[in-house]
């Protein structure tokens, strides 16, 4: 079993910066909390403290650049308020790091959620619209990683080819699994291009070497052209060990969203409409709602009950 | 020597590339000068990368598969499907052999690319760790049909006494499996420890020596000297030029020399597999390795 402790420290070593930190002080004393005789303690004798740290350093910067795939834009948001970064780097613990690969986006991205709170915005109102474009970008980490369990636990998925006959609009409808939706402040693809400029795998090194500007922060947000963002995920390539997710992505008006709280599998696309014409919508409007509505089943972002 | 090895064919001097950036290994490969061979740490299913495989094996070179998501040490066991995969993936490459370092890729119950933990986790040298690398090297060689090669991998930093040499030779001895030395871990090494891997050159098998891995590294400042860092779009240093001529003429079986570098412009990779086969042909006692310079000349 004690080489399972030493696994377990030096793992400690790696992730944990307090463990880390009373090492390089006083290797012994730090090493107490492990279940190791003195044989095995004293194999933690011929670590170079400064070599550690930098270890530490270098592994937490490469697996910053691997989350950072997953929140560009909150990324890179959190680049331009004071503290963002170091907040960033704090999540690179044993907590996160102990958690399955698999989740530890979707934990990452919890935890910065988190973590807002404790940063200096603006306003109130920049700081829901940081939470909003986070919220996406954490729906599709969660989506991707539920996803990709799946296919691992079970293998083969068999998708339903979706055809609608005729009486589509007379079925209830729900959200598809593997269907994440939030409202953002603005398309997704305008808020990447704006807050990401650089490709996005040196994303993280290109904010850490030059964090984004909190003025220009400001200003982006101070935009308002709110949008129903949806995404569904979906397998690009089926694998027993590593199934690749990707995301297709659609974009609504906000007017949609208050639709969209009414898609539960409950109701149908008639029933909505009806609901609208009672309220006085006109025919234009109710053939562009039912198209819409049309697309998204089409693309299996909804799906019939 | 096992039989299996020494009838491993000699592949020369070649270049360790990524399939899907710069440099391009298929014009490399036809360049004047080119690697003879290509390695390249690919994904684990083929099919996503057999189609850039075949280019290059297409262009006249033999390829190695070379990843980093196998355990070949510690307690945590790899997944049948990640072997069977690899497997798969050598055999439909026609890699005559498969080496990776020898640390851990993946943590608990969680198999994957060395990625996940930022990059390898570094072994610990002791007498337990030894035993479980014997079981995670048989582990693979249960499930891979060519021979197996283990590498010392790049370390920062060294846990536990026993020295690199007495592990690792002792390792091959008992899997009867072939060594891969790169010289820039080895270099890591020395700086992390403090020892001379030469003076304990007895304790390697180097008849089980069957590859040669050279590539850029970066020295960073320690409060206790420099610390090596593995960066293979980097220069080499001086330090692994040395111990590639140190470390040659006392390895009698070596099949391959590797270039590592990804990210390296191509007529700087021209360049330095030029100087590489000087030094292989003034150093190296393997007269089927020199041959093959002469076929390339």
């Amino acid at each position: 079993m004690s080489f399972q402790e030493q696994e377990r420290a030096l793992f400690d070593l790696l992730f944990d910066s307090s463990v880390r930190e009373n090492f390089c002080k006083d290797s012994t004393t730090a090493l107490h909390q492990y279940e190791l005789n003195e044989e095995e303690r004293n194999d933690f004798n011929t670590i170079r403290p400064d070599a550690l740290e930098l270890d530490a350093k270098i592994r937490a910067d490469l697996l910053l650049s691997h989350f950072c795939r997953s929140f560009p834009v909150s990324f890179s948001i959190l680049s331009s308020i004071d503290g963002g970064l170091d907040v960033l780097k704090s999540l690179v613990d044993v907590l996160t790091m102990r958690t399955a690969s698999i989740e530890r986006a979707t934990l990452f991205g919890r935890r910065i959620g988190e973590s807002l709170n404790a940063l200096a915005f603006t306003s109130a109102d920049e700081q829901t619209k940081v939470s909003a474009i986070l919220e996406a970008e954490l729906g599709m980490a969660w989506t991707s990683a539920t996803l990709k369990r799946e296919v691992l636990d079970n293998g083969q998925l068999h998708n339903k080819s979706t055809q609608l006959d005729k009486s589509w609009s007379s079925k209830n409808i729900k959200l598809a699994p593997y269907v994440c939706a939030a409202m953002i402040p603005e398309s997704y693809e305008k808020l990447k291009q704006s807050f990401c400029p650089d490709a996005e795998c040196d994303l993280w090194r290109s904010l850490n070497k030059k964090p984004l500007a909190a003025s220009i922060r400001k200003k982006l947000l101070e935009k308002d052209d709110p949008r129903l963002f949806i995404a569904r995920a979906h397998v690009s390539h089926l694998s027993q060990c590593e199934p690749t997710i990707d995301q297709k992505t659609a974009e609504l008006s906000e007017g949609f969203a208050s639709l969209f709280q009414h898609v539960n599998g409950t109701v149908s696309v008639d029933y909505i409409l009806e609901q609208l014409k009672k309220i006085g919508a006109q025919d234009e409007m109710l053939q562009s709602i039912k198209a819409t509505f049309q697309q998204l089943l089409e693309s299996d972002m909804l799906e019939q009950v | 020597m096992s039989n299996h090895l020494e009838e491993l064919p000699t592949l020369g001097v070649g270049a360790s590339l990524s399939l899907s950036s710069e440099p391009d290994p298929v014009s490399l490969v036809r360049a004047k000068g080119g690697p003879s061979f290509v390695e390249y740490s690919g994904l684990v299913d083929v099919d996503e990368v057999i189609d850039e495989v075949e280019k290059i094996r297409a262009a006249g070179a033999p390829v190695l598969f070379h990843p980093s998501y196998i355990n070949f040490c510690g307690s945590y066991p790899n997944s049948n499907a990640w072997l069977e995969a690899t497997s798969k993936h050598i055999e439909s490459v026609g890699s005559s052999w498969f080496a990776q370092d020898v640390a851990y890729c993946f943590w608990e119950e969680g198999p994957g690319y060395s990625t996940q933990l930022g990059y390898f986790i570094p072994l610990i040298f002791n007498q337990r760790s030894l035993e479980l690398a014997v079981e995670r090297v048989k582990e693979v060689q249960a499930k891979v049909a060519v021979p197996v090669a283990v590498e010392p991998p790049p370390v920062t930093f060294i846990t536990g006494s026993m020295p690199l040499f007495s592990f690792f030779g002792s390792l091959a001895n008992q899997t009867d499996c072939a060594i891969l030395l790169d010289m820039g871990h080895l270099v890591s090494y020395e700086m992390a420890s403090g020892r001379s891997v030469l003076e304990a050159i007895a304790e390697l098998p180097v008849e089980r020596v069957i590859e040669i891995h050279i590539a850029g590294g970066r020295l960073k400042d320690g409060d206790a000297g420099p610390i090596y860092v593995d960066a293979h779009e980097c220069e080499i240093v001086e330090q692994t030029w040395q111990m590639l001529e140190a470390m040659l003429p006392r390895l009698p079986n070596v099949k391959a020399v590797c270039y590592e570098c990804e990210g390296v412009n191509e007529s700087s990779v021209l360049a330095t597999l030029k100087r590489i086969r000087k030094i292989v042909r003034e150093k190296s006692n393997c007269e089927a390795l020199v041959a093959t310079l002469d076929k390339e000349a």
